[in-house]
């Protein structure tokens, strides 16, 4: 293990930092470049680098290593990053003229960093600071419309949440420690196996205090209240960095915790995740159908892909956990795209009412066949990427050895089922409703980059998925070898 | 490795494409190159009857490569007695329908017939494909085209159509797919997992009836609903009656056919355990279906909605075919999907075309139609006659092998014969008002050309009611093997 392996970090570390005092230099039009220009450049030579030691310089860490190098890692670096160069793209348009825009950009990239911290992570103590790193950049980046009274609000109730989330992670990490004496996951993971039944109220302390920390951002219910509010009121791209990057890296830390160290304790945790999996699809899907405004709608509908996922926690063996990963993969791109197209819409038309999207496809014909593509994605439509991913996922549930993975793969598909009653009822307001001003809408260049790369990564991951799945089944094993040996 | 069936799938969606970037130009181009792929896709077809050969069951013209491994997926596409109908069913209702679409469909022709060539890549995936997870891409890929075909360019409820086609279906099909993960799941328990369906046939025997019966219900919703099966029809009379003219042919000869194929490929020969013991309630369904089917048409006032009702009448025939587990019933059961496709087109192509030139669908109001379409009127009796099952249309050796076969099963499925003389009944008493009826009105006869594609449906019905030669046989061939074992 090398300084080398860790490029992706210092990279986003450096040119994070980096970012806001050189948007300070240069005058004019000069100045206003500087700073997209640096953060695009941290960001794909941290994408390019973690592709790459993906590849070449995967391993499993050795015993006490607090951050792992290995395809985990990568895997979830990549996704996180991928994430945060389509929303640094579409920021490209919508912080054109802002006069702040280096230090958005420079928070953009810290709060990336502590995303990919997270992930790596292998401590309790480094898994906290990357929570942090990830979490304050993003309060200052929601309440960043500041004169907007929707955005402070949204910042509010997103920062107490988050704060209250931060609080129990940081009770549950000392409970550990307490029962453990160790902060490191895999030493944590040796001693749970064998814990005593005087500490073990507190082993099951520690558990609920970390579902619903991790649960908050994850954003699964019942922790999820939080989410249609912010996410409306933020700025619709930093929505898309909430909704794809702050809560898969929550993901990520969560597989970290309870795949490795939460493993090998004899306690039923697995259906606590098989409860809050089919009532988060559920919820989540039931209260789409009943949205009025776009962004909730997409709140709504990651709060039910939250649910999809939860299932690899529910039902963990390999296969689940590597449909999960696939998942986390897909909805990534799909939704951080849908909020794009969100951002589209938004420039011109009221976001908050669906009935502006009638009769779109004339109005913004790539915006419309766009996102029609990617709702059907999101609902699970084969060819495209979400189908391979959900497929994976609920045949990893069926044949899992706990009683409820049946029940899981069932909910799952008749959330499926539900869930077309909105994707597909968007799709007949955009097409096949006449719309009440028939003017062409503008669609800016940088937006349909981003719509476009992710619709065609949609279709290319479903039209030849192997690859793909063989990577999450990469990191599903890279992640499960460091948890406890059967 | 890659062969013939690969280009008869992919040709139409890599068409689709051009078609919509040189249509927006051009609509006349739109309109050349999408009917002239769907003929040359009855070309390819033709070649593929020349290869076949028929004297033979079994598989086909193979075609297997690795496509997803880690997940167990291969693209494996062959064809055996029971799809090659199918498949020729699918090129020449698609090229029938495209070429009528050129008089009936006036808006959107880009977009229209770059979808159009994007479900026939879909129903010939679905008729050929021998990968659960592959024939799942391929029967959902025809959805989304039927979706926006009939919220696009259908009559005036069609938005309420659309949708509640896009989610009864959709619901269906995800059910379908919890049987093929149950499967799936079995098989990697067992080691060696996999989704490809010439292994699994061989391995299903070995599932545990509890699990078979499971998954058998499971797929046979996803297919009953696309079938349809009474109570799961009712999207089918709305799609219908809204979607053009043109898309109710695809409709109700194509989209229909995935259900019975389905039932038959992947429920019926595929669970042999479930299937001894569930094929008396699925049979009986059938049977309701047949006469609810044909009561419900008597009592029509829309021509289209009636040939619509007449739809599930003659699906419940496939259905219990299909479950009679004899030779006999199953070889009708696919028999009848070919031959309900092509009497179904040209109803339902004429009842656009009368719509158009007449102005109406009420039967009532269509009373002394003979006076202006002498024509079409005659071809409507001819169709009616196929729609009847009247001796010398193949149609009619289709019914005789499902009744015929339902009647070996059990003696109780006698009461299928009621189902025919309700539909004489029907179509009687519609042509005594629209034919039997002195004329009315100027002559405004539809064009020569539009009179002879739904003559072209026809000249297949009458052919192989003469001589159905080694069609049928192939069916056969395919049918009876398989049951052999397990059947009664």
């Amino acid at each position: 293990m090398s300084l080398i392996d860790f490029t992706p970090f210092i990279s986003l570390a450096v040119f994070g930092l980096a970012v806001t005092p050189a948007g300070l230099l240069g005058e004019g039009k000069a100045r206003r470049t500087i700073a997209p220009s640096i953060s695009m450049i941290g960001l794909f030579l941290a994408l390019g680098s973690a592709i790459w030691l993906g590849f070449s310089a995967a391993q499993t860490p050795g015993p006490g290593a607090i951050m792992s190098t290995d395809i985990f890692t990568y895997f979830f670096t990549g996704v996180l990053l991928v994430v945060a160069i389509f929303v640094g793209v579409a920021s490209l348009s919508f912080m054109r003229g802002d006069p702040n825009e280096a230090p958005y950009f420079g928070l953009l990239i810290l709060s990336t960093l502590g995303m990919i911290v997270l992930a790596a992570s292998l401590d309790l103590i480094l898994l906290y600071v990357g929570w942090e790193l990830m979490s304050i950049p993003t309060y200052a980046l929601t309440a960043f419309r500041k004169s907007d009274p929707n955005s402070n609000e949204a910042a509010m109730k997103f920062f107490v949440l988050s704060a209250l989330s931060s609080a129990l992670i940081v009770y549950a990490i000392s409970l550990v420690f307490g029962i453990s004496g160790s902060t490191n996951l895999i030493a944590i993971a040796n001693t749970f196996g064998s814990i005593t039944p005087d500490v073990r109220p507190f082993g099951v302390l520690a558990i609920v205090l970390f579902i619903v920390g991790f649960g908050v951002k994850m954003a699964v219910v019942p922790f999820h209240m939080w989410i249609p509010d912010a996410f409306e009121g933020a700025p619709t791209t930093i929505g898309a960095l909430l909704a794809a990057g702050a809560k898969m890296a929550a993901f990520a830390a969560a597989f970290r915790v309870f795949i490795i160290a939460i493993g090998p304790f004899h306690v039923e945790w697995h259906s606590i995740f098989a409860i809050i999996a089919i009532v988060t699809m559920t919820l989540g899907n039931l209260a789409a159908l009943m949205q009025k405004s776009f962004t909730r709608l997409l709140a709504y509908s990651s709060i039910a892909q939250a649910g999809y996922i939860m299932i690899a926690f529910a039902t963990p063996n390999g296969q689940a956990i590597a449909g999960g990963l696939f998942h986390v993969l897909n909805y990534s791109i799909l939704k951080t795209a849908a909020f794009i197209a969100a951002t589209a819409v938004a420039t011109r038309l009221s976001i908050s009412n669906l009935d502006s999207f009638n009769g779109l496809a004339k109005r913004m014909p790539q915006t419309s066949i766009n996102i029609a593509v990617l709702f059907l994605g999101l609902a699970g439509v084969p060819p495209l990427s979400g189908f391979f991913s959900k497929a994976l996922l609920f045949a990893g549930a069926v044949n899992s050895s706990l009683p409820w993975g049946g029940y899981l793969a069932i909910a799952g598909l008749l959330n499926s089922g539900f869930s077309m009653g909105y994707y597909g009822w968007l799709i007949k307001r955009m097409y096949f409703d006449e719309p009440s001003d028939g003017s062409r809408i503008p669609e800016p260049r940088s937006y349909m980059a981003v719509l476009w790369a992710a619709t065609a990564l949609t279709i290319i991951i479903g039209l030849y998925p192997q690859p793909w799945i063989q990577l999450s089944q990469d990191a599903a094993n890279a992640l499960k070898v460091l948890g406890p040996q059967a | 490795m890659f062969g013939i069936l690969t280009v008869a799938i992919f040709l139409p969606a890599a068409m689709g494409l051009p078609v919509y970037v040189l249509g927006r130009r051009n609509i006349r181009l739109a309109r050349l190159l999408g009917v002239g792929t769907t003929a040359a896709e009855l070309v390819v077809t033709l070649i593929i009857l020349g290869v076949f050969s028929y004297g033979i069951g079994g598989f086909q013209l193979a075609e297997k490569v690795d496509w997803a491994s880690s997940f167990g997926l291969t693209y494996h596409v062959a064809l055996d007695g029971i799809s090659l109908p199918l498949l020729l069913i699918a090129t020449i209702l698609s090229f029938l329908a495209a070429y009528g679409s050129t008089d009936l469909i006036k808006e959107r022709e880009p977009e229209y017939y770059a979808l159009f060539l994007l479900f026939e890549t879909g129903i010939i995936g679905v008729f050929t494909s021998l990968d659960l997870i592959l024939f799942y891409v391929f029967w959902e890929i025809v959805l989304v085209p039927m979706f926006f075909f009939v919220g696009i360019w259908g009559g005036p409820r069609k938005k309420y159509a659309s949708m509640k086609f896009l989610i009864f279906t959709y619901t269906g099909s995800v059910i379908m797919l919890f049987g093929f993960l149950a499967v799936y799941a079995w098989t990697s328990s067992q080691g060696n997992p996999t989704f490809d369906y010439t292994e699994l046939v061989g391995r299903v025997g070995g599932l545990a009836l509890p699990l078979q019966l499971a998954a058998s219900i499971a797929t046979f919703v996803g297919f009953a609903v696309k079938l349809p099966i009474v109570p799961f029809h009712t999207w089918l009379p709305d799609a219908h009656v809204e979607a053009p003219a043109p898309v109710s042919v695809l409709l109700a000869g194509l989209l229909l056919k995935m259900g019975g194929y389905g039932l038959i490929r992947f429920n019926l020969l595929f669970f042999p355990a479930a299937t001894n013991v569930l094929w008396p309630y699925f049979a009986a369904i059938g049977l309701v279906t047949m006469i609810y089917g044909a009561s419900v048409a008597i009592v029509q006032r829309d021509l289209k909605r009636m040939i619509a009702m007449t739809s599930i009448n003659h699906m419940g025939y496939v259905l219990l075919g299909a479950f009679t587990l004899n030779g006999i019933g199953l070889s009708g059961a696919v028999f009848q999907m070919f031959n309900h496709a092509l009497a179904i087109g040209i109803l339902f192509l004429m009842s656009g075309y009368i719509h158009e030139h007449a102005g109406t669908r009420n039967i009532d109001e269509l009373t002394g139609l003979r006076g202006k379409m002498p024509l079409t009127v005659t071809l409507l009796v001819l169709g009616s006659m196929a729609a009847m099952a009247v001796p010398g249309l193949s149609n009619f050796i289709s019914e005789y092998f499902v009744i015929q076969g339902a009647l070996r099963a059990s003696y109780f499925f006698a009461i299928a014969i009621v189902a025919p003389a309700l539909t004489v009944g029907y179509f009687l008493w519609m042509l005594r008002r629209v034919v039997m009826t002195p004329g009315v009105g100027a002559r405004n006869e539809i064009s020569l050309h539009s009179l002879a594609i739904l003559a072209a449906f026809l000249i297949p019905l009458f052919v192989l009611g003469a001589y159905p030669g080694p069609l049928l046989d192939s069916i056969i061939r395919a049918t009876t093997n398989p049951l052999a074992p397990g059947g009664p």
